[in-house]
């Protein structure tokens, strides 16, 4: 089994393994040092595309996580983004309450609705829970645009209030972006931990052999439903994060096409390692870009760079980079 | 709520339901033949439909040839998706998702190629029988909805007879039951799925053809027509040939009815409730009697 593989083949001599890992951290500080300073060089467009990609990132790391560690295909990401981006909109324009009561209320009725309909729904499995997922999206993009008293309809909601960080407003796509990628970055972290906590193995466990999971104890179904709520929450973080940061709101922005790309995202990124998700975040949001100097045939072009992606990467980003990784620390190790 | 306006709604929800038959019988096939949900049948009808325009406006052949042509794309398509884009996904491995999510890059791929050349506009073909309608009791239908629903039921039996008494039919069934023991009794296991993916799209091709006069083509047509599809094809028991008839008919009735009863702005959450609903209580949909297949 891939997953329960270690780290480092164990062929690797104590001070190689030191130095590899000496050269990812090195690695790693220079990414880092790469994202503190982008602000301060890179235009506005670019880091506004940013922003989203650390957005993207939250939402993405919901469906990423179902579909790596529970096999279960989420189409529904789409309506619990919407639901914390309403719920925002709707608290700080309507009522004027302060911020966290937007995001408090967002992400109870995010897990409140996946508790309630993910419950009966993850019964299902294989194509028909990813289709009843999909018929979630659409049952939220049709109530957003009919339900206009709540949500402003095709007209939206504008006028939300940016964060106020103790007297700092986050106004701009910079500050935003501090904001943003530290709130990722550590939800990334919260993930990683549950995957190497027991709970982590359980799901494992229960994507790779459900009966065998059930014999040890696992109650698969309400491990699921759990997952599903997890999934909703982050959803609805990243809904409302989203609001406050555009500070308009409207349906179009929680259609069905957005729960395929926040999927597409995981698929991509490779839902089955944590940095996946990032990956694939940053190429739903870069690749557009960079294909729209094409004119408007980038829309085909960015179809077809996922075709290539499903054929040619079937581990996604992730695991390509990962299958890199392990060949060049193979090569060091017989040199 | 009076007789005649029932009735009405009722007409326009059978028409609606042959419709929804269509697509989803387009699924069934692929279903059958290679155990892939095909998140492109919609695209097979707009490109069938499209297709079908073009001759029909460009080189102002007559509708007959136009109808061949769309039909005839469709199939191409479903030929080529097979030959170059599902069989290396199948060499490497491809899992259930992959393959949900390839079809489903195609359908974008496809979708966003129509908009890059032709447009938004909306464009629609002429029916069969023009413009004229057939009255009954008060209540009028187009004469081209009786000639879809006419052509669909026969589509559906001679697909019958074609899994049931054609060897080719009975190969591709076989292949799809069991690779190993139908390669070992000589069926090319590879060829017969490509078939599939042929006859998918001819059928495919055909719904476009047919549904062009009624609902216009226009290149977002294809992912809603996949879903009610597919809602179809499940209501009714993906492996029973006739499933499909009957689940787009109760899928289409119902929601005519409902957009009687509450509100127009709410058939797609009606529609797609009844999905969800009919998967949790009668998973081998309504014709269904063997275990169930796809999930």
């Amino acid at each position: 089994m891939k997953q329960f593989e270690s780290e480092v083949p164990s062929s690797l001599p104590a001070s190689r393994l030191r130095s590899v890992r000496y050269r990812m951290w090195g690695v790693v500080a220079v990414l880092f040092a790469l994202w503190a300073v982008a602000p301060g060089f890179a235009s506005r467009s670019v880091i506004d595309m940013l922003v989203f990609s650390g957005l993207y990132t939250i939402a993405g790391l919901g469906v990423a996580f179902l579909l790596g560690q529970c096999g279960i295909v989420s189409l529904a990401q789409s309506v619990f983004y919407g639901i914390g981006a309403y719920s925002t909109a709707y608290c700080t324009t309507h009522y004027g309450w302060p911020a966290p009561a937007g995001f408090a209320i967002g992400v109870a009725i995010s897990a409140a609705i996946a508790l309630a309909v993910g419950w009966p729904v993850l019964r299902l499995s294989g194509y028909f829970l990813a289709l009843a997922t999909l018929a979630l999206a659409i049952i939220g993009q049709v109530l957003f645009t009919e339900w206009d008293w709540l949500t402003g309809g095709t007209l939206g909601i504008g006028g939300i209030p940016h964060l106020n960080l103790f007297g700092f407003v986050l106004n701009s796509p910079q500050r935003f972006y501090y904001l943003v990628w530290p709130v990722a970055a550590l939800l990334l972290l919260l993930h990683r931990n549950l995957l190497r906590s027991r709970t982590g193995f359980a799901m494992r466990a229960m994507r790779d052999a459900p009966a065998a999971a059930a014999v040890l104890g696992v109650d698969n179904h309400l491990l699921k439903v759990k997952v599903f709520v997890l999934s909703a929450v982050l959803g609805a973080l990243a809904g409302s994060l989203f609001a406050h940061y555009v500070s308009f709101v409207s349906v179009d922005s929680f259609g069905v096409d957005r729960a395929i790309n926040f999927l597409l995202l995981a698929v991509l990124g490779g839902a089955k390692t944590v940095l996946g998700t990032v990956l694939g975040a940053l190429f739903i949001t870069i690749m557009p870009r960079l294909l729209s100097r094409f004119g408007d045939i980038h829309a085909v072009l960015f179809a077809g760079c996922l075709i290539a992606a499903v054929i040619f990467l079937p581990e996604g980003f992730g695991g390509a980079l990962g299958r890199m990784a392990q060949r060049l620390r193979a090569r060091q190790a017989r040199t | 709520m009076s007789g005649t306006l029932l009735l009405q709604s009722a007409l326009a929800g059978l028409t609606n339901g042959f419709v929804y038959a269509l697509v989803g019988l387009g699924i069934a096939v692929i279903f059958r033949g290679t155990r892939i949900i095909n998140a492109m049948q919609g695209e097979f009808a707009l490109v069938g439909g499209m297709a079908a325009y073009l001759v029909l406006d460009r080189l102002s052949f007559p509708l007959a040839f136009a109808a061949l042509g769309g039909i005839a794309a469709g199939g191409m398509l479903g030929w080529l998706t097979d030959l170059l884009l599902v069989r290396p996904t199948r060499r490497r491995g491809g899992t259930e998702e992959s393959f949900l999510l390839l079809t489903l890059g195609i359908a974008f791929a496809i979708s966003a190629g129509v908009l890059f050349i032709f447009g938004r506009d909306s464009r629609l073909l002429p029916g069969i029988g023009g413009e004229t309608s057939q009255i009954f009791f008060d209540a009028a239908i187009r004469t081209h909805a009786l000639w879809l629903i006419a052509i669909s039921s026969l589509v559906m039996l001679l697909l019958w007879l074609f899994y049931h008494r054609t060897h080719i039919g009975l190969s591709m069934m076989a292949a799809s039951i069991d690779e190993d023991g139908a390669a070992s009794i000589g069926i090319d296991v590879p060829r017969m799925r490509t078939l599939t993916f042929l006859l998918g799209g001819l059928v495919g091709g055909l719904a476009g053809v047919l549904v062009s006069p009624l609902i216009t083509i226009h290149y977002e047509m294809g992912l809603l027509l996949t879903l009610k599809g597919f809602a179809a094809a499940i209501l009714g028991g993906l492996s029973n040939p006739f499933g499909a008839v009957v689940g787009g008919v109760t899928l289409g009735l119902v929601e005519s009815l409902a957009v009687l009863s509450v509100s127009s702005g709410y058939k797609d959450v009606i529609a797609m409730t009844i999905l969800i609903l009919i998967m949790i209580v009668l998973p081998n949909g309504m014709l269904g009697k063997r275990a169930r297949k796809g999930g």
